[in-house]
Order: structure tokens, then sequence, then C-alpha cells
């Protein structure tokens, strides 16, 4: 019972924050919505019992990627921009495109309609950190050599001799 | 009267937040708000490899850290989506995505 009342409420604050992300005209309340949505996703993990998950979640995504946008909304807004529309004129087409997807994940969603969960949840840090240091070792390597281009991108494309 | 939770009930939140992020990712004019639609998705196809471990593989962990490595790329692609943002807007003064046209004939 306290599963499905987690679980809804939960899921209830996840998809509302994340139509407000999507529909909100203004950037800033928009990003904020965004931090709330990513809070709601980690609660989603964390009853999934992925712990080390939630706390990556809570550590990269809240604390780290939506102050990061909030910081560019403020940096780049102006105070014009609240008056504009934030949607362009072709939704139409964009409610069909996800209306066609939807029928599709949907139905692969019903084929799991009978799949319950066995066993009880377990802490999957040990397990997690065997993986990466272990079996997938070359992966891990390599994520880092992919954070290593993005911090230099990032610093490369805003130098400001770059802007001319 | 409460049915137990299936992994249908995951993959439903998961796959309707999949769609609220490619709405936004189509019809947002805002490329902020285009790069946070494109988190959404990215956190969708997250939830879905977290409710795979629970539900297929109890105690397993390999969606986990599949999880893990989809964060690690999605922050990466906002550090960079951000940055050329920034670089963008020095040279056009606008965060619209139709006023990008500097390669328009």
């Amino acid at each position: 019972m306290i599963d499905q009342i987690v679980f809804y409420s939960l899921a209830l604050v996840t998809l509302g924050s994340a139509l407000a992300v999507v529909l909100h005209r203004n950037t800033v309340h928009s990003s904020l919505f965004l931090g709330l949505c990513l809070a709601g996703v980690a609660g989603l993990y964390a009853s999934l019992g992925a712990d080390f998950l939630f706390g990556a979640q809570i550590m990269v995504y809240v604390s780290g990627i939506a102050v990061l946008v909030m910081f560019v909304v403020m940096l780049l807004g102006r105070a014009s921009d609240l008056h504009l529309r934030q949607v362009n004129e072709r939704w139409m087409a964009a409610v069909l495109v996800c209306g066609v997807a939807s029928v599709g994940l949907l139905r692969v969603a019903r084929l799991h309609s009978a799949t319950v969960a066995t066993g009880a949840t377990r802490p999957g840090t040990h397990e997690i950190g065997r993986l990466f240091l272990g079996e997938w070792l070359v992966p891990f390597e390599l994520i880092s050599l992919v954070l290593l281009a993005a911090l230099l991108g990032a610093v490369f494309f805003t130098r400001t001799e770059n802007a001319q | 009267m409460t049915a137990q939770l299936t992994l249908a009930h995951y993959m439903t939140v998961a796959g309707l937040l999949f769609l609220i992020g490619i709405f936004g990712a189509l019809t947002r004019r805002n490329i902020i708000g285009i790069l946070m639609s494109i988190e959404l998705m990215f956190n969708a196809a997250n939830i879905n490899l977290a409710a795979f471990d629970r539900f297929l593989h109890p105690g397993g962990v390999t969606g986990q850290a599949l999880a893990l490595f989809v964060m690690t790329v999605a922050a990466a692609e906002i550090v960079v989506g951000l940055a050329l943002l920034l670089a963008i807007y020095r040279g056009t003064d606008t965060v619209y995505a139709e006023d990008f046209n500097l390669l328009k004939g």
C-alpha cells in the first residue's frame, strides 16, 4: 500500500513538473521546475532500490546540471523574453508525433503488466564498484576521456577571443 | 483493491516523460528549453534501465551501471551545449532557434 502511494506521488511530481518545464513561458521558472522534475526521478530511483543511482542523480543532476542551466538562463535572459511566446507554430505536428509514439510505447509497456518485483531490494554500490573496476574497466576509463573532452570543449567554446 | 506495482507502471511513467521531452524538443523556441527537454528524455531512459534491473534481474546492477554511463554522457552533452549556446549568443545576440540562420544562403 505504502509503495503505491510513494510511486504515484513521485510520478505525479515528476510528470507535472516535466509538463511545466515544457510549457512554461518564463524560462527561469522552467529551469526551476527542471530541478524539481529531476528530484522526482531521483525519488523513483530510490523507490526502485537503486541507492547509488539516487545519490548520483541528486549530485549530478539536481545540484549540477539544473544549477548550470539556471545559471545560463540568468546569464542570457532579458526582461523582454518574459512576454514572448516560447512555443513555435508547429506544435500540432509535435502533438501528432507524440500521439503516434505513445501508441508504441504504451503497447510495449503493457507487455509487462504482470511482471512484479521479486525479492527485497539491497544496496548495489558495492557491486557497481566491482563492475566498473573489473569487467567494465575500459568503458569506465573511456567515459572519463569523454568528460575531459567535454571540459576542454566548454573552455574552448567560451573563450572570449573566440567570439569574433 | 490495490494491485501490486508492476514493471508496466514504471515503463508508463518513463514513456510519458519521454513523450513530454520529445514535445518540448520539437516545440520550444528557446535553445535552453530544447536542452532541458533533451535532459528529460535522458532521464526517462534511465528510469527504464533502473526498473529493468529491479524487475527482470533482481540483485543485478548492470542496468544501474549503464544508467550511470548515460548520466555522464548527458552531463557532457549539456555542458558542451550550453558552451556552444554562449558562443552563438555572443555572435548573434539571440537564443531562439529560428534566428540561427547564419549558414542560410
